[in-house]
Order: structure tokens, then sequence, then C-alpha cells
């Protein structure tokens, strides 16, 4: 097995998710397919992990067990110190609501809700007052430079401004993981860019590990680490050429 | 949560207010049908009501106002010597022919009240007063008899049981629940138009001493008179209205159009709240994968549930006070009491509360990892 070696024994002991061994299958009546089969790995503070790899290699598996969505049929996951396999499905969602951010392929914006209304929900889940709430959104709208579009509704935003919303929004319960899929996949090159440095600079900025599920290549740059997954395995990991300039014409693209 | 229960609410106006004219709809059925039902039924016991007495007796086993049976109208003394009984005077009720202009004849039930108390007269009257039938040949009609009786002017002079009768008053909404007109007249030319015999009549209405408690003094009245009953005033009325709701099935009838509308409301909040549910899954997967617990996610269907019922509720019986203010008539009363009003936006918030369990059952198998496959 090729696993995730660029962790020593004591990164691993203080990283901020670690995995070992873990398998997934789905299983549609008597047929099992097997999605992950033994991944090792590890992601420290700070960082920010890109998984790439071809459609069915298990990448957006791999994300839902890191985010706690879904439950690994064997193997060990540690997400922020908690022993994911043993918390019920409530704890589960306390993890994901308290410390994990999400930014989606397709934004998943509340379509009723303003720009600034969005960036609250994970507040309000967490029973914050909403003038707290609504200011801490309004700091997390100039962070992304939307601060002129607070009360803006999804459907009157571009696709760039609702994935830097979504950015927004996963970061406003300043969790300590954040978790994306694909998040240029809906964006032109432009926008992609733009969100990606927006992402990059702010997990940084805040030291919050980032795992980023991408087929996207030309935003490979912004990754610390890229981790290829094929066939439910870490095949290789990678460094991004430092040499190499974020592609000027980068486009989204989901095989 | 209520925050964004609301504003999710709003955003899909379309269905909002499909759904708003679903709670409407029940409102509006459950009111407009229970208050014409009371106030159609409400008509069997309008004598009753009205007749200034606390106690109403009769012959034995009475069941209704408008068919009562013959007694002795010499028992009246009995009556009086009753503890407790400070007035009983006879009261007759009976059904005759009044001649028409038009040459035709009309069923009046004839209402013959004591001339020296008035009790059990007409009220309301527009025209006249209430003890104009003192004079020579004086009856008092309702001028929302209009139709039947051909438009009766005061003074104008008619036969009833070939015994001519003159309009004396006018009264306004006396309408019982059968289709005769009340005329109202002494007891004495009551019994000349019936051609009864005086010495018979149909009640004796009692007015009580101060103090006196109808119920025993009713056990009293049976006990010195045990061919007759006696009942306090309400429930006289009751039984009078029960006659028609239990022999007729009138009860049944309103009640079972009444649970369909019911039914029909119930229907189209719990499509609605499932449709918007439906058009907003990844909506609710996403709360799911951000972290919302079960509770939060029904907590949002229930206050939306709340507040279309809330609101639903509301334009509902602005619609009912409308309707009622303009199509209430005496002939086909809507009476709607403070309760049945409360009662009706109960079951609507219960009925949109369990229309509410509907989505979440779709929402409790929703796979938030549907958000990370879109």
């Amino acid at each position: 097995m090729i696993a995730d070696k660029e962790f020593n024994a004591m990164d691993r002991e203080h990283a901020a998710v670690r995995v070992e061994r873990i398998h997934k299958a789905y299983h549609n009546g008597t047929t099992s397919t097997p999605v992950l089969t033994g991944v090792d790995l590890a992601v420290r503070q700070g960082e920010c992990v890109f998984l790439a790899g071809p459609s069915g290699s298990g990448k957006t598996t791999l994300l839902s067990i890191l985010g706690c969505i879904l439950s690994a049929d064997q193997g060990e996951v540690r997400i922020l110190d908690q022993d994911v396999i043993t918390l019920n499905e409530r704890r589960r969602a306390a993890l994901r609501r308290n410390r994990i951010g999400f930014v989606f392929q397709r934004f998943h914006l509340i379509r009723g809700l303003t720009a600034a209304e969005n960036i609250c929900v994970p507040l309000t889940l967490r029973k914050v007052s909403p003038r707290t709430a609504r200011q801490r959104a309004e700091v997390l709208l100039e962070a992304v430079g939307l601060a002129d579009k607070a009360n803006s509704h999804p459907g009157n935003l571009s696709a760039g401004q609702c994935q830097r919303v979504a950015l927004a929004r996963a970061l406003a319960g300043d969790p300590d993981l954040i978790l994306a899929d694909e998040p240029t996949a809906s964006l032109d090159g432009t926008n992609g860019q733009e969100v990606m440095t927006l992402l990059r600079q702010l997990t940084t900025e805040q030291g919050k590990a980032a795992i980023v599920v991408t087929h996207d290549h030309r935003i490979f740059s912004f990754a610390d680490r890229i981790l290829h997954l094929e066939n439910g395995r870490i095949v290789r990991t990678t460094k991004p050429d430092p040499q190499a300039p974020p592609s000027e014409s980068a486009t989204g693209s989901k095989g | 949560m209520w925050s964004l229960a609301l504003k999710t609410l709003i955003a899909d106006r379309g269905k909002l207010l499909t759904a708003l004219v679903g709670v409407v709809f029940s409102i509006v059925l459950v009111n407009i049908q229970g208050g014409l039902f009371l106030g159609l039924i409400g008509k069997a016991g309008l004598l009753v009501d009205h007749g200034q007495a606390d106690i109403w007796v009769g012959h034995r086993k009475m069941h209704n106002i408008d068919f009562p049976r013959d007694i002795p109208r010499r028992w009246v003394y009995r009556v009086r010597e009753v503890p407790g009984v400070r007035r009983a005077e006879s009261y007759m009720i009976g059904f005759a022919d009044m001649t028409l202009p038009s040459g035709g004849f009309e069923n009046v039930a004839v209402i013959g009240v004591d001339r020296s108390s008035l009790l059990g007269n007409a009220w309301n009257l527009t025209k006249g007063s209430p003890s104009s039938i003192l004079q020579n040949d004086g009856i008092i009609v309702d001028e929302c008899e209009g139709e039947k009786l051909e438009y009766l002017e005061m003074g104008e002079l008619r036969e009833i049981g070939n015994r001519r009768a003159r309009v004396v008053g006018m009264s306004h909404g006396i309408m019982g629940f059968l289709v005769t007109p009340y005329i109202f007249t002494t007891y004495e030319r009551a019994a000349l138009y019936l051609r009864k015999s005086p010495s018979l009549c149909s009640y004796f209405l009692v007015q009580l001493q101060p103090g006196a408690d109808a119920e025993r003094v009713c056990a009293a009245i049976r006990q010195r008179v045990p061919e007759l009953d006696a009942y306090p005033r309400d429930q006289y009325s009751w039984i009078s209205v029960s006659f028609w709701m239990t022999r007729t099935g009138l009860g049944i009838s309103f009640g079972a159009a009444t649970l369909l509308g019911l039914l029909v409301g119930m229907v189209m909040v719990a499509e609605t709240l499932y449709a918007m549910v439906l058009d907003r899954l990844g909506e609710f997967g996403t709360l799911k994968a951000i972290g919302a617990t079960e509770t939060q996610v029904y907590s949002i269907l229930l206050v939306q549930a709340l507040i279309m019922a809330t609101v639903g509720s509301i334009i509902g019986l602005m619609t009912v006070a409308g309707i009622q203010h303009f199509f209430s008539t005496p002939r086909a009363p809507i009476m709607v009491p403070w309760w049945l009003s409360l009662s009706s936006c109960v079951l609507v918030l219960v009925i949109c509360l369990i229309a509410a369990l509907l989505p979440y059952l779709r929402i409790r198998k929703l796979d938030p990892m549907m958000v990370l496959q879109s």
C-alpha cells in the first residue's frame, strides 16, 4: 500500500486529521463495490492538502468520511482529536457544526436568505445571538470582498460571488478544518483563482487545516501537498511546482 | 431558527400562497359550515330562548317547542302553587291558514300569549309595540316573512282560520326552524284562529322568584303535576334543537361536510409543505451536512407550519367575519360563537403540525452526502 508518507510519527500524533487503513464499500443488494481500500492520511493544522484523482477514485467518499457525513467500514479516523468511529450521529453533527467548515461545488446557499444571512446559518445552528452572527458575517463579507453584497440574495450574485459567500459561510463558525469539494468546478478561470486565493489566504492566516477535492490541475499551485487517489487508494503524493504560476485560464471541470 | 424558517418560507411565495389557501379554506369552511348549522339549528329553540320564561312546562315527554300536546289550562293554578314560582301563564301554539291577497293560503304558526303579562310575546319590534296585540284582531308578524305572506303592511287585514286578523306590529328576525311564519296574538284570539278550546293550552311559561333554583322548581312541578314535564329554558331549548339534529340527521350531514372540508384543507397543507420540502431538499441536505440536528431541522418545519396556521387562521377568520357581515340573514343566520372560531384555529394548527410530519419523514431519510454528490 502506498500511503501518505509525508508525516513522521510525531506529526501524526498532533495531526488535525488522521486516517489509518480505512476501507469503505457501497452495497447494492448482494453486490458490494469497494470505494476506499486502505487509505492512510494525515493533515496538520495550517496545512492545505488537495485530493486529486479520476472520477470514481474515492475522493468524495474520503471527503465525506473526513467530514463525519459518512462512516468508514474499517480503520481509524481521528478528526480534531476525536475518534469519529465511536461517535454517534448526534455527536458527529455537533463536530461538523462546531469544528468543520464545508465548501461545496454547487455552493448550496439557501436561496431565501441574503448573503449575510447565509453566512449566519452555521452560527444560528450554534445558537449564537443574531446580532453577533450578523457582525461576524459582515467581517467575513469584507474579507471575501463582498461587503456591498450583504443584502443580496444568491439569485442576484454571480457564481464566483456565490462561492465566496459559501467560503465565508464555511469560515463563519471559526472551524479548525475546512473541507472543500471541487470548489472551482462551477466557476470560470478567473473566479476559480480568486476563490482559491481567498481560501488559501484565509486558512493560512488563521492556521486552519484544509482539504480540497479537485480535478482542476490549474489550482494545484495552492496546495501544500497533493494526494493522488486511484481505485480507492492514495497512489502518490506530490508537491506543486513552486516555479509554476497559477494558471490564468483555469477552468472548472468535473469528470 | 424562527428567522431561518420564516425567510425560507417566504422565499417560495407561490407554494406559500397555495398552503395558505388550504388553511384559509379549512378555517372558512369550518366556521361558515358550523355557523350556518348553529344558526339554522338555533332557530329550533328561538321561541324558548326569547320567551322570557325561566321554566317551560308542557305535556309529559315534550320534545319540541313547535309540536306541543294540549294540556288543561286549569293546571296552571297547581303550577303557581309550587314554591319558587313567581308567575305562571298559559301559552298556546298551533297551526292555521292565513289568506293571501292572491287568493291562496299560507300555513302559519299562531302563538297565543297571556294578555296581562304578555309573557312569550314577540320581540325585536320594528313597528308597533308588544301591547299592540291587545287591539281588536291585532297580530304581530315578522317583516322577513314578507315573501311568504305577500308583503303584509301595518294595518292590513287578513283572515286566519276564517277569523279577521289585523297587522298591528312588525318584528325583525323571528324566523323559526319550520317554514311556517310565526304570528303572535293574544291567547284567546289564538284559540279562535286555531279553533281550539281556550281551556286547553300548549305550555305554561314560568318565571321564578329571585334566588329560586330552576332545577328544584322543575322537580317540584313534576311531582305536583305528574302529567307534566318541566325544563329550565336552556335545557328545553337544547331539547328542541336535539329533536331536529337527531331525527333529521342534520348534525351528521353538516358534520360530514365540515370534516370533508377539513380533510381537503389538511391534504392541501400537507401536500404543499411536502412539495416545498422536495423543492428544497438540497437546502435541508446542506443544513444537515453543516451540522443541523434532527431537532433543528424539524423545528424549521414546525415553525413554518405554525406560521402558516397562524397567518392562515387570521386571514380565514377575517374572511369569515366578512362573509358573516354581508351574508348572514334571519332566514339563513350564520352564528359563529368564539368557541367555534377558537376550536377551528386549534384544529387547523394541529393539522398543520401533523402535516409537517410528512416532509420531516422525507428529510429524516435524507443523506447529507447528497450535497457532496451534486
